[in-house]
């Protein structure tokens, strides 16, 4: 071997060893000192895997300021990593043909989480192929989360779609048909007027300019003591 | 000043001899004699040309008399009442200590504002912790500044979506009621899902 293969494997070493430590270190005293080698265990297949590891570290971080046990911490990220892996497959068989972004399967996880079906996330990827479905999903799990049915639901989305509307105003779609609801409809009316609305939902209100002035910026996380 | 003397006066009018003098009045009008006969000298040409040309000189410009005034050295006196100088003291000192709005901050197209709201009335304390703080406590406080129960924050996140709970006393963790969507979040409760949208649309 030589000079230059042995310093090539040196450094594949080194990023191995390095990419390993970053969750041990960001969770190093956040979590049980119990639970960090089974997590270290799971964020390491994850990011084996291509699933996006942030969503894990920040599952084990919250359960470590919630003062869960050791192996309920442990338990819930593994939950975590399932639900991470079945949305990056279902996101792939979806025919995905970029490396779906960390964010998307994030979100398409979420979405899994509250509710909605694997088979309505095909078909939500089906309608919007190349573009975030993670927007139409929480917009369908807005829906359901508010008693309508999944696949009127997930019909409503497909159509705002169709008549142009796209990423976060697919949102306005769901909001507007729970508005309908709180002004006493039932929830057909309620869908039927959203539907005679589309593609003209009206933009939820931008907030104040004194909110705005009022915002704080978060120091970045790595920068807290 | 002293007075001359009369006979004094009358030999310098040319009334009496001086013989009449005695030699103190003799002495004084020597003096007096001196006195007129430099009076009576023409000052030298140079001199008389010097201070008349001091006098015709023209007046300096404002700006010249500005510049020379502040260079040049003035008795000021203040005359202040102690009441009056307290009070602008206290206001002077107000301006320094209370803080003053921080300015707005600008926002990115991938920002947006996000608004915590919640009724905790008889809290000590209300935060807000999320994966946006790492779970971490501390950084994001509500407020009750009226003290009516109802505690508020406003911060700027990047846009998409964010888990948090509230953290109410600094144990009691509660989830947020008004945020319409939630998650279990694998101990037993329920994470608020706040969804981030850019403010520059």
């Amino acid at each position: 071997m030589n000079a230059a293969a042995r310093l090539a494997l040196i450094g594949l070493f080194a990023v191995g060893a390095l990419q390993g430590q970053e969750p041990r270190t960001r969770l190093a005293g956040r979590v049980p000192p119990a639970a960090l080698s089974a997590l270290d265990s799971i964020v390491l297949l994850a990011d084996h895997e291509g699933i996006p590891t942030e969503p894990l570290i920040q599952k084990a971080l919250e359960g470590g300021a919630k003062g869960a046990p050791p192996a309920t911490i442990v338990a819930a990220v593994g939950e975590s990593a399932s639900q991470l892996r079945s949305a990056l497959a279902l996101l792939r068989q979806g025919g995905e043909s970029q490396p779906s972004s960390a964010a998307e399967v994030t979100a398409v996880a979420a979405a899994l989480a509250r509710g909605v079906s694997p088979d309505q996330v095909g078909n939500l990827s089906a309608v919007l192929p190349g573009e975030p479905t993670g927007p139409a999903l929480h917009a369908v799990a807005d829906l359901v989360g508010h008693g309508f049915t999944e696949d009127s639901s997930v019909d409503l989305i497909v159509e705002a779609a169709r008549q142009g509307l796209r990423g976060l105003r697919l949102l306005d779609v769901a909001a507007a048909a729970v508005l309908e609801l709180q002004r006493g409809q039932n929830r057909a009316i309620a869908f039927a007027r959203v539907r005679d609305m589309l593609p003209n939902v009206p933009p939820p209100p931008r907030p104040a300019p004194a909110t705005v002035s009022k915002a704080r910026r978060l120091t970045p996380p790595t920068q807290r003591p | 000043m002293k007075p001359i003397d009369p006979l004094v006066n009358r030999v310098l009018d040319g009334e009496l001899p001086p013989e009449v003098l005695t030699p103190a009045q003799r002495a004084e009008l020597a003096r007096l004699d001196r006195v007129a006969t430099l009076l009576a000298e023409v000052p030298p040409a140079s001199v008389a040309n010097r201070v008349m040309a001091e006098v015709r000189r023209p007046l300096p410009g404002v700006v010249e008399r500005l510049v020379r005034w502040f260079g040049e050295r003035h008795t000021v006196t203040i005359s202040v009442r102690p009441a009056w100088s307290l009070a602008v003291a206290a206001v002077l000192a107000a301006l320094a200590i209370i803080p003053g709005r921080a300015p707005a901050p600008v926002l990115g197209s991938q920002e947006g504002i996000a608004q915590f709201v919640g009724r905790f009335p008889g809290a000590k304390s209300v935060e807000v912790v999320g994966s946006f703080t790492d779970w971490r406590p501390g950084a994001v406080v509500l407020r009750d500044d009226d003290h009516d129960g109802v505690w508020r924050a406003a911060v700027v996140l990047p846009v998409g979506q964010h888990e948090y709970m509230f953290v109410v006393d600094g144990e009691q963790w509660v989830t947020d009621p008004l945020a319409g969507r939630f998650v279990d979040d694998g101990f037993g409760r329920q994470n608020s899902l706040l969804i981030v949208r850019p403010v520059s649309r």
